[in-house]
């Protein structure tokens, strides 16, 4: 029986890890199917009145205030015909949501943002973002960090030595800052910017750690017996030696999935991430500090149950499968 | 009079019984030898009676000291006891100690902790420990660092910290077995002389039932869990009861003979011929290696070796641990570059040689059965894998056959093929090791430590493979251990290496019974007898 | 005494390479900046004058040299947003980024290293089992949040901090505008920190010398205490040294929401306002920061291990 299969036998005994593997794939599904369309893809019909409360919470209770506010305003006419006053019963047709656009709901599942789009809609493409962003990035980083990895600390040399320099230069640089640069530079917003951004700096972390497994292994005595029985240098790196580190690389990719996802939202929060015909969870964030001084918390709300849910349940899962995949237990 | 009594103790570790049901008396001022291979329970055992087991274990039974139960006592009385009145000194002295803290200030906190000493009292305490135990210039080492001692001044650190209040008993586990073998005599003089001297009682533990004879009154032998014979020294290695500790007595080679075959556990009858060594002369030459030298930066790790292997013969290689014999295996393998010097095959410069024919004649096996197969490749993939690197077999299906002809010849059944090196124990790892390199058909085999890392009696069973193979296929080898007694046994020709120069060359019988450097007598000197 | 002089020399290609890579970055990648800083008044004259007076109507190899001039001199011109001049900005912006940050980190470090000790000594217990799953989820939630969540509750609705803003006095800064700076950035760096020191207490637990100090018969107390923790403050404070680069840029966006002029709020500043010299400035100095931080961690390393030999 292999490893691999041990593993997995390991990794289904792990309750904790079934159950946040579970929720992982319910995330990827939502993703998908957001992707596809066949969810949310409406999100951004402003279906619901401005800062719709949600429907749990009873009444429309902002309405009503903001409705009370603008009916307690003494009319004092002297006579004059108010030139204002068409356009303010306009507005207040508007606000109270008796205007033509009678279809506009006084609340919503979650609740409505300030344009009154339906805040779980926006939640779950958020979702798909953060998901989309985080799995390419981190796919690019380890791509790299291993290839490169691979071969600093089998080639050693020059070859070494170049990648230390390129990881030193990179590791100057503290990460945010970099990317914050890059994204300055690029000035260019969209999930493929963002994804090539991550991707493109996050490698270092995963360099270091596959040089260091490889130095150790190029001297491994499987590896001499490799060499022993005639084995090229090509077949020891990628047949003999990259199969017994892959569980390095595994967890490796799984936590810099969830580097990634909040990367990604802090870069939309500020502007720099997605574009504005996107939304992630980071630009529902953006839009948290002026809805919290008005009382509404529940963008807030949801864009960080949602991430905090996602974001937990892969770090979960990143434990269960690196004590599943752990060789000393073997 | 009892010192401590075990009675029916048992430990587990979750669904593993470590130790079934033991029991067994030490006496005052006595050395009780415990005696079994890896996985029999012995270090288990030690490990309960001072209740340094991890918290998970489970235990049972008694362990009877100065009228309490050491499983029930509270944990501060407990406490009192361990380094005051039973101490424990451990097989690695460097993992043991403390790295950021000098060996004086550890070996203080003994002395601070139980006896109270001020620290100008512990100090001139300290001092006159390190005397007892033989380290040399005991004011400078007082401050020194443990990474900055040997082996061997570590284990006598360990040694001061264990008697610095006295104890009653003294629990040693397999105290040499890391250790250099000329250093190890030294530290097993000490302890049998500080034993006798502060008339301790003493719990000895080792692998090595040579050892016994020289250091105990009372032997105890386990074996999974188990004690199959207990007695005192002379009852025990003169009239075995138990089938185990025969096969442990008889499956050492002898340095006296060479029987044709070592007794295993299987057929303990000793062999009645004895095997002939030596080389006539007239052989003809496989390998001949002349002024051998390799360095890694600024270490010299092999200084200019000369030597010749005769074709179905087996040159010994003889060494501690720094000598550079593993350096020099792989030089003649090809899997180190040589630094300078040349080797020679079948008369041909080696370097001329295509870099896959050379591989197919020369192979190797490595020491470590847990390190030497890829942990993701099954058996099948291991032994095929050769052959298909050379063009070996028309077929995978050839291929995959005569993978089960290696494995039939190596003494493993053909299901083995599916299977993963995780799922086999040291001694059949080590046998596919050898499959593996047989599949080439090679004419020079170069064994490095190949059973070192293998108890005794698996150790006996793969030497009687090993000859059988050479017996069928003439193969040469180039056979490296520290162990002497082996390499008497298996070896035509005796190289002794020390810091990369071969001090000494000779046929087998010769240097054995007539060593003329100082360093082969020194090693000589210090097999126990 | 050699080994600093050796390492020191080693920064020169690290230096090279980081100013290589921000010259790639913001010269040829960047865009034309003349755009940027005409503003929305695209007038053909207007935008030539500008790019004359950058000097990126020159060839690249000399902007190169332009660059490499300023890094040596550490005069990088003129903000593009305010006109202040780089150096200028960065000599003010220090002070209060320190202010923040050395609380921050001295108390983070110190809870975190407490509490992973218990935690690795009670390890598989309940506690461990319920502050590790804690930390899992508090590491989840984004440190946005954190900012947003207490700012508003602790500031706003409960009035015992000041929304943001900063004072005059060092005393005013440590006590009363930092406060709240300070507890978020504890708070949001607890979590990683705990589970890292964890594994790292955990590491020394399973040791040889921690059996051979119980078989001393020394107090459990002692031998997590002194001999334990004497051996996992090494990676420890190897860590905390590594941090201090990430943390004077990172703190920005705690900086950004509490209005504390640092470092970190004129990179956030800078990089909305695509204001590059100053961006390119902070990369350098940050760079040059951490090389001389990781040279200081190592020495740390070498005097608290003393197996440790620096060739």
């Amino acid at each position: 029986m292999s490893l691999w299969r041990l593993a997995w036998r390991r990794f289904c005994r792990d309750r904790v890890g079934i159950v946040s593997a579970a929720i992982v794939l319910a995330y990827v599904l939502l993703a998908a199917a957001s992707a596809a369309g066949w969810v949310a893809r409406d999100w951004s019909n402003e279906v619901g009145v401005s800062y719709a409360p949600p429907g749990f919470l009873g009444r429309d209770t902002v309405q009503e205030g903001l409705g009370e506010v603008i009916k307690a305003q003494p009319r004092a006419d002297y006579g004059i015909p108010d030139p204002l006053g068409a356009e303010l019963a306009d507005i207040h047709a508007n606000v109270s949501g008796a205007s033509g656009r009678d279809t506009r709901a006084k609340t919503l599942a979650f609740g409505g943002d300030k344009w009154g789009r339906d805040v779980v809609q926006k939640a779950i493409k958020g979702t798909e973002t953060s998901l989309v962003v985080g799995l390419a990035a981190a796919v690019l980083a380890t791509f790299l960090g291993t290839l490169f990895g691979a071969a600093a600390g089998y080639r050693g040399g020059w070859v070494d030595d170049f990648f230390n320099w390129l990881y030193s230069v990179f590791t100057s640089i503290p990460y945010l800052l970099l990317v914050l640069a890059v994204a300055a530079v690029l000035d260019q917003k969209g999930i493929l910017t963002v994804i090539l951004i991550l991707g493109l700096t996050g490698w270092t972390g995963i360099f270091r750690l596959i040089r260091a497994e490889y130095l150790k292994h190029r001297v491994r005595e499987y590896v001499l017996a490799a060499d022993a029985i005639g084995a090229s240098n090509a077949r020891r790196v990628f047949v003999h030696i990259l199969p017994n580190v892959s569980h390095v690389v595994l967890v490796q990719l799984s936590l810099h999935v969830v580097l990634f996802i909040k990367s990604e939202v802090i870069l939309s929060f500020l502007g720099f991430g997605v574009g504005v015909d996107t939304v992630s969870w980071g630009s529902m964030l953006a839009e948290a500090p002026s809805e919290l001084i008005l009382g509404m918390w529940w963008q807030i709300a949801a864009a960080t149950a949602a991430m905090a849910l996602a974001v937990t349940a892969f770090s979960l899962f990143t434990d269960a499968v690196r004590d599943a995949l752990d060789p000393r237990l073997a | 009079m009892s010192l401590l009594s075990v009675r029916n103790l048992g430990v587990g570790f979750g669904q593993v019984e470590a130790v079934k049901s033991v029991s067994f008396d030490i006496s005052e001022h006595s050395t009780v030898a415990l005696v079994g291979e890896s996985g029999s329970g012995k270090s288990v055992t030690a490990l309960s009676i001072l209740g340094l087991l991890p918290e998970t274990a489970t235990r049972r039974g008694e362990i009877l000291y100065g009228g309490r139960n050491l499983l029930q006592t509270a944990s501060r009385e407990l406490r009192a006891l361990r380094g005051a009145e039973i101490s424990m000194i451990f097989q690695e002295p460097m993992s043991s100690l403390n790295p950021v803290f000098s060996v004086g200030f550890q070996v203080g906190e003994a002395l601070r902790e139980h006896l109270g000493l001020s620290r100008g009292g512990a100090r001139r305490r300290i001092l006159e420990l390190f005397r007892e135990v033989g380290l040399s210039d005991p004011e400078v080492k007082v401050g020194r660092y443990p990474f900055q001692l040997s082996g061997g001044e570590q284990q006598r650190v360990m040694i001061a910290m264990a008697i610095a209040c006295e104890p009653k008993l003294l629990i040693a586990d397999e105290p040499t077995s890391a250790l250099d073998v000329t250093v190890q005599k030294q530290i097993l003089d000490l302890i049998a002389e500080l034993q006798r001297r502060r008339r301790m009682s003493m719990l000895f533990i080792t692998h090595d039932l040579s050892l016994v004879g020289t250091i105990a009154e009372q032997v105890i032998v386990m074996r999974q869990g188990e004690i199959r014979e207990q007695g005192s020294v002379a009852e025990v290695f003169g009239a075995p009861r138990d089938d185990y500790t025969r096969a442990l007595l008889a499956c050492r080679p002898p340095l006296d003979h060479r029987p044709a075959r070592l007794p295993t556990i299987e057929s303990l009858a000793p062999a009645k011929e004895e095997r002939k060594r030596g080389l006539r002369g007239d052989e003809a030459v496989v390998l001949e290696a002349r002024g051998l030298a390799k360095r890694f930066d600024r270490v010299e790790a092999v200084k200019g070796a000369s030597f010749r292997l005769a074709k179905g013969r087996t040159l010994g290689l003889v060494g501690e641990s720094g000598s550079g014999k593993t350096t020099l295996g792989f030089l003649v393998t090809g899997l180190h570059r040589a630094s300078a010097g040349e080797v020679r095959f079948h008369g041909e410069d080696a370097r001329s040689v295509p870099r896959l024919a050379f591989k197919r004649k020369v192979q190797i096996v490595f020491q470590n059965p847990y390190a030497s197969l890829n942990p993701r490749f099954s058996v099948g993939q291991i032994l095929t894998e050769p052959m298909r690197i050379h063009g070996i077999g028309r077929d995978e299906a050839e291929r995959r056959s005569r993978a089960e002809g290696l494995l039939a010849k190596v003494g493993l059944p053909g299901s083995a093929l599916f299977k993963y090196p995780h799922e086999f124990s040291g001694g059949q790892r080590q046998r596919i090791a050898i499959a593996r390199a047989l599949a080439l058909g090679p004419e020079l085999v170069v064994c490095d430590e190949a059973v070192s890392a293998l108890d005794v009696s698996i150790q006996a069973q793969l030497l009687n493979l090993l000859q059988d193979l050479q017996d069928e296929y003439a193969m040469s080898y180039l056979f490296i251990s520290h162990d002497l007694a082996v390499v008497k046994y298996m070896a035509d020709e005796v190289m002794v290496m020390k810091d990369g120069e071969i001090v000494e060359m000779a046929g087998s019988d010769e240097i054995y019974a007539e060593p003329k450097h100082p360093y082969t007598k020194a090693l000589l000197a210090s097999i126990p007898k | 005494m050699k080994y600093v002089v050796r390492r020191l020399w080693q920064f020169v290609p690290t230096l090279a390479g980081v100013v290589l890579l921000v010259f790639f970055l913001f010269n040829w990648v960047g865009g034309d900046p003349a755009y940027i800083l005409a503003g929305k008044i695209a007038n053909p004259e207007l935008i030539e004058n500008i790019r004359r007076s950058l000097g990126v109507d020159q060839p690249y190899w000399v902007q190169l040299w332009i660059f490499v001039r300023q890094v040596a001199t550490g005069d990088f011109g003129v903000s593009w947003a305010t006109n202040e001049r780089v150096s200028q900005i960065f000599a003010t912006r220090l002070g209060p980024s320190l202010t923040v940050l050395l609380p921050l980190l001295i108390t983070s470090t110190l809870l975190a290293m407490a509490a992973a000790m218990l935690v690795a000594y009670w390890r598989g217990s309940l506690t461990d089992r319920a502050i590790m799953i804690g930390c899992t989820v508090g590491q989840s939630i984004s440190i946005l949040v954190y900012i947003l969540v207490f700012q508003y509750v602790l500031a706003y609705q409960l009035g015992w901090f000041p929304v943001q803003g900063w004072g005059g006095t060092l005393g005013e800064n440590l006590l009363r505008y930092g406060a709240l700076p300070v507890l978020v950035g504890v708070v949001v760096a607890l979590a990683p920190d705990i589970r890292l020191y964890r594994s790292f207490f955990l590491d020394e637990i399973n040791q040889d010398y921690v059996r051979t100090a119980r078989a001393k018969g020394l107090a459990e107390g002692r031998v997590m205490w002194l001999h334990v923790l004497r051996n996992a403050a090494i990676p420890i404070a190897t860590n905390v040294m590594i941090q201090i680069p990430g943390l004077l840029a990172g703190a920005f966006l705690i900086e950004r929401f509490f209005s504390i002029p640092g470092i970190g709020r004129e990179v956030i500043l800078a990089v909305e306002r695509s204001d590059f010299p100053v961006i390119k400035a902070v990369t350098i100095y940050v760079a040059i920061a951490t090389m001389i931080i990781n040279l200081a961690a190592d020495l740390l390393y070498k005097a608290l291990d003393p197996r440790v030999e620096l060739e």
